[in-house]
């Protein structure tokens, strides 16, 4: 675990993103707050919609050419990922920050064999190469498929995405995420459409070398279990915001924003019944209105008062147990007097 | 005891392999089980087990190399799937597949979709349907003004809802759920799981739930039955299979949901389905309790408790008559 | 995600978008100017087609020695022939006739094209084999010289030249058809359909067709275009339609041989309908495509 007083490898502070569409402007992200220490494992969790892909790709420089950033900033040791050329993105890529994608199989590159995939990354960030015992890029290829329990890596280096398996591309995409030795990985959805023994066996793989490493990951997912499961800290994200951010089994225990609550007791678990899981109300909002309430969880919130629709909560990054609500759970709702007005979703 | 409503023996699939003259990919492998009116069974396995096979073969969508699929009497592999669709036992059982999105057809409307089965199996005149249609919307909780929509003008829960309304149509007595929320977000599949639930008990429903998400399986059903490159490897109530699996595989699946604390590892990748060994269990090499015997001799599916049946050599009771005969 | 990330929002309830076929299509035309150029000439020609005999100022084939290969002018338009017969009329009242061809023809490659194509896309084997031969044998011929081949030997009439146009376009019919069918015939809803009670043939017919409409309209369209250059090419070399029956194949032939000496007005304005028809149809495409397909409705 990193030390608290460590500065972070990575903080976005008030990020703002929106996309011009044809049928009007979506406002994608709002006001993101987020914080990464170097060795960190942080899952980002949110329902489809809710803008956590869309974070991770504008910090790496590749999102959709419609997007436009609306302010804030993502500081990556110093330099403004939101603001950097080009050629220093392309740079840092691979070397510093690496991403793995969804899809194993489509995100390789279908007609090269694997382990010339990996001498590609490491031929373009040649000064970055692990240590160098003067070995050739095709042995540096075979090592990185070994660190990640390939079983047989020499001759798998010559196979094709297609010959493989869904886990074992998955593997790959990871050696060639972590050949340069990044000090910041992204992994959006990595196991989405794995088995449930692949799920846990590459989920493993990654939080093992991310701590060998002292590696920052964000783990990007919609299963909430999963990531309480792997990573130190949660950060929930509900429709473009950052709503709550804490370690994973107090997130669990005792979640403070009531979106969180409602995802938490919506996912079965070990012991519930299916009586008790409480899908959450209403649907996410349709983030292109211009009359959208400041949280934007007031319309489906019990506890939403006058001030929600008005004002925006903030979430607090650099707290331990950081939420974005006026009224949060465990607090007592505002009084009568207060202007309070409960909205239904 | 109720008389089955769906009786497999012996089901056998095989698929030629591309390239390799005379190997065959055993998707379902000599499968026993059995299904009572009103019951609900999870059947669960990773991708390449064979269930997606197995499930079509019931859905009569495909034909069986060997075995008999009973279904209320009749013997439905005798009757080809490519004639099955004008047949009375058409309505008799339906499927709500994976992805709602892929199994809608994007020219047709909601309201086309479901009126279809009414208008094919039912044989009923326009005029008849269109209450009918309004009725089983409201059923599945799809509000009736989303009915002249297309499926990409509907949101996921709703496109789920459609292909719901469309299996539940013309009432058949026996509902095929093919991982029916795994394309969902976690807050709708709580509410599409719930509707299910809902249906299944209103309705009398049997249903087969097919799932790789055991919590879900577990939420839903009254037996379960684990199955391993073809061949089922455990089956029994659900409660009892995931507070005490009995088979090193149902073991290992289960500790790998998350939260579930340690977990088994098992080594290697997944056995091939081409030509397995008959005389062998097919889990050996990847079980982490294999022993000489695993090689040489194939485990029968065993009763050891009411109901509850393994195919291992280590489940520790003496063996008993085949738990094909045996029902919950 | 097929884009990088480009937002996967819920599909939004949004009743406002929705409605009839005509509020669909108004929508479309309106979109891009270039669909709405296309449209209007579109409209232009049909009308020209349907009425322009009743509202031509000459008769198109009155001949006046006299008035022979007069240059435009306000009484001849589009100037007078060798024989003094008003252009203008001519390439009017032929509007009918190349229109006429061009459309005959492509309905006759569609309606056989398509099931075509559709039955072996979907049923494979021995089926898509036959039809693919087929679709090959056609290929294998440079099409114009296909279709001189079978007027020629079936004889100058204007029903073989749209023999002739529908078989030379048959393969693109069935080359989209098929293409559409296997891409679909594992699709969820195929799957879906049979399970609704649906047989072979209906899946094909109900389902899969539909669904091929969208590409084949865009066939349909840029296949008008070349159908009616084709009729307008075997005239122009003396197969197809005789004249003195007004073509504007023939009206371009007639008038090649008075480029040198000067007359231009002969050749030039049958050629520059020619162009804009073809052009017409050619933009008409995506529109059609548009209109017929409903994932464009939002």
């Amino acid at each position: 675990m990193p030390e608290p007083t460590q500065p972070p490898l990575l903080e976005v502070r008030d990020f703002g993103l929106e996309f011009r569409t044809r049928s009007g402007t979506v406002r994608a992200l709002e006001g993101v707050n987020l914080r990464l220490r170097k060795g960190e494992i942080v899952g980002l969790v949110g329902e489809s919609g809710s803008g956590k892909s869309v974070l991770s790709y504008a910090m790496l420089g590749i999102s959709d050419r419609a997007a436009r950033v609306t302010g804030g900033a993502a500081l990556f040791g110093g330099l403004d990922l939101l603001r950097a050329d080009e050629g220093t993105l392309a740079d840092l890529r691979g070397r510093e920050i690496s991403m793995i994608f969804q899809s194993p199989r489509t995100a390789l590159n279908p007609i090269r064999p694997v382990g010339l995939q990996i001498e590609d990354v490491l031929r373009r960030h040649a000064a970055a190469r692990g240590p160098d015992l003067g070995r050739s890029l095709k042995a540096h290829a075979v090592q990185a498929l070994r660190e990640v329990a390939i079983a047989d890596p020499e001759r798998r280096a010559h196979a094709y995405p297609f010959e493989m398996s869904g886990g074992m591309c998955q593997r790959v995409m990871i050696a060639l995420a972590l050949a340069c030795r990044p000090s910041l990985l992204i992994a959006d959805e990595p196991t989405t459409g794995l088995d449930v023994t692949t799920q846990a066996a590459v989920m493993d793989l990654i939080t093992e070398l991310a701590r060998e490493r002292q590696m920052a990951t964000l783990f990007i997912t919609h299963d909430l279990a999963l990531a309480a499961d792997h990573c130190d800290r949660i950060v929930v994200m509900h429709a473009g915001h950052a709503v709550e951010s804490a370690p994973s089994r107090k997130l669990f225990a005792s979640a403070r924003h009531p979106y969180t609550a409602q995802l938490v007791s919506s996912t079965p678990g070990e012991r519930s019944a299916l009586a008790d899981l409480a899908p959450v109300p209403g649907q996410l909002p349709d983030l292109r209105r211009t009359d959208l309430p400041r949280c934007r969880f007031a319309e489906r919130c019990e506890r939403a008062s006058q001030r929600c629709r008005t004002e925006r909560p903030v979430l607090d990054a650099a707290a331990t147990h950081g939420v974005a609500c006026w009224h949060p759970l465990g607090e007592p709702l505002p009084t009568a007097t207060a202007s309070c007005e409960v909205a239904h979703g | 005891m109720a008389e089955a409503l769906l009786r497999v023996e012996r089901l056998l699939k095989t698929f030629p392999v591309a390239g390799r003259r005379g190997a065959r990919l055993h998707a379902v492998d000599d499968i026993d089980f059995t299904i009572a009116p009103g019951e609900s069974l999870g059947l669960v396995g990773e991708s390449g087990c064979g269930k997606s096979t197995l499930v079509r073969l019931i859905a009569r969508l495909l034909d069986a190399g060997d075995g008999r699929i009973v279904f209320d009497g009749t013997d439905l592999a005798a009757l080809p799937a490519a004639q099955f669709a004008r047949r009375p036992e058409r309505a008799r059982i339906q499927m709500v597949f994976q992805d709602a999105t892929d199994s809608l057809n994007p020219r047709f409307t909601a309201r086309d979709t479901i009126a279809e089965p009414f208008k094919l199996l039912a044989r009923m005149g326009r005029a008849a349907i269109e209450p009918r249609v309004q009725e089983v919307a409201r059923q599945v909780g799809l509000p009736t003004e989303l009915l002249s929509r297309f499926p990409h003008q509907l949101s996921g829960g709703q496109k789920a809802r459609v292909g719901i309304a469309r299996a539940l149509a013309v009432q058949p007595q026996l509902l095929i759920l093919d991982e029916p929320t795994a394309a969902l977000d976690v807050s709708v599949q709580a509410v599409v799981l719930q509707l299910l639930d809902r249906l299944r008990r209103e309705l009398g429903l049997a249903v087969l739930f097919v799932s790789h998400d055991l919590n879900v399986v577990r939420l839903l059903t009254d037996r379960v039955a684990v199955m391993y490159l073809g061949k089922l490897v455990e089956v029994g109530p659900s409660e009892a299979v995931f507070r005490a699996p009995r088979h090193p595989y149902t073991q290992a699946l289960v500790s790998a949901i998350p939260g579930q604390g340690p977990r088994i590892k098992l080594g290697g990748e997944i056995t091939s389905p081409i030509d397995p060994p008959t005389h062998a269990c097919r889990f050996h090499g990847r079980c982490p309790r294999g022993e000489d015997r695993c090689g040489r001799e194939a485990p029968a599916l065993v009763t050891f408790s009411a109901g509850h049946s393994a195919a291992c050599h280590f489940v520790g009771q003496p063996p008993v008559p085949r738990a094909a005969e045996l029902r919950s | 995600m097929t884009t990088t990330a480009a937002p996967s929002i819920a599909a939004p309830a949004d009743p406002a978008a929705q409605g009839s076929t005509l509020g669909h299509v108004r929508h479309v035309l309106s979109e891009n100017p270039v669909t709405l150029l296309a449209a209007g000439l579109f409209v232009a020609f049909v009308v020209m087609a349907l009425v322009g005999p009743w509202l031509v100022p000459y008769d198109p084939l009155a001949s006046n020695a006299s008035r022979a290969l007069e240059p435009p002018s306000a009484a001849h338009w589009f100037g007078t022939d060798a024989l003094g017969r008003d252009i203008f009329s001519r390439v009017v009242v032929a509007t009918r006739l190349d229109l006429g061809i061009a459309f005959a023809a492509v309905a006759m490659s569609f309606v056989i094209g398509m099931p075509l194509g559709l039955a072996a896309g979907f049923l494979g084997g021995w089926w898509d084999r036959i039809v693919s031969r087929l679709a090959d044998t056609v290929m294998a011929f440079p099409l114009f010289v296909l279709a001189m081949g079978i007027v020629a030997a079936l004889g100058n009439t204007v029903g073989n030249i749209i023999l002739a146009t529908a078989i030379i376009n048959l393969p693109f019919y069935i080359r989209v058809a098929r293409a559409e069918a296997n891409v679909r015939r594992n699709a969820g809803w195929v799957e879906a359909a049979r399970l609704a009670g649906n047989g072979n043939v209906r899946i094909v017919a109900m389902h899969l067709f539909p669904n091929a409409l969208p590409p084949a309209m865009v066939q349909v369209s840029l296949n008008m275009g070349w159908a009616i250059l084709n009729a307008a090419g075997l005239s122009f070399i003396g197969l197809g339609v005789r004249p003195p029956t007004p073509e504007w194949g023939i009206l371009v032939a007639e008038g090649a041989q008075f480029i040198v000496s000067g007359e231009w007005w002969v050749s030039l304005f049958p050629g520059l309908v020619l162009m804009l028809a073809v052009f017409t149809f050619n933009l008409l495409g995506d529109a059609l495509r548009d209109i017929f397909d409903p994932r464009r409705r939002t």
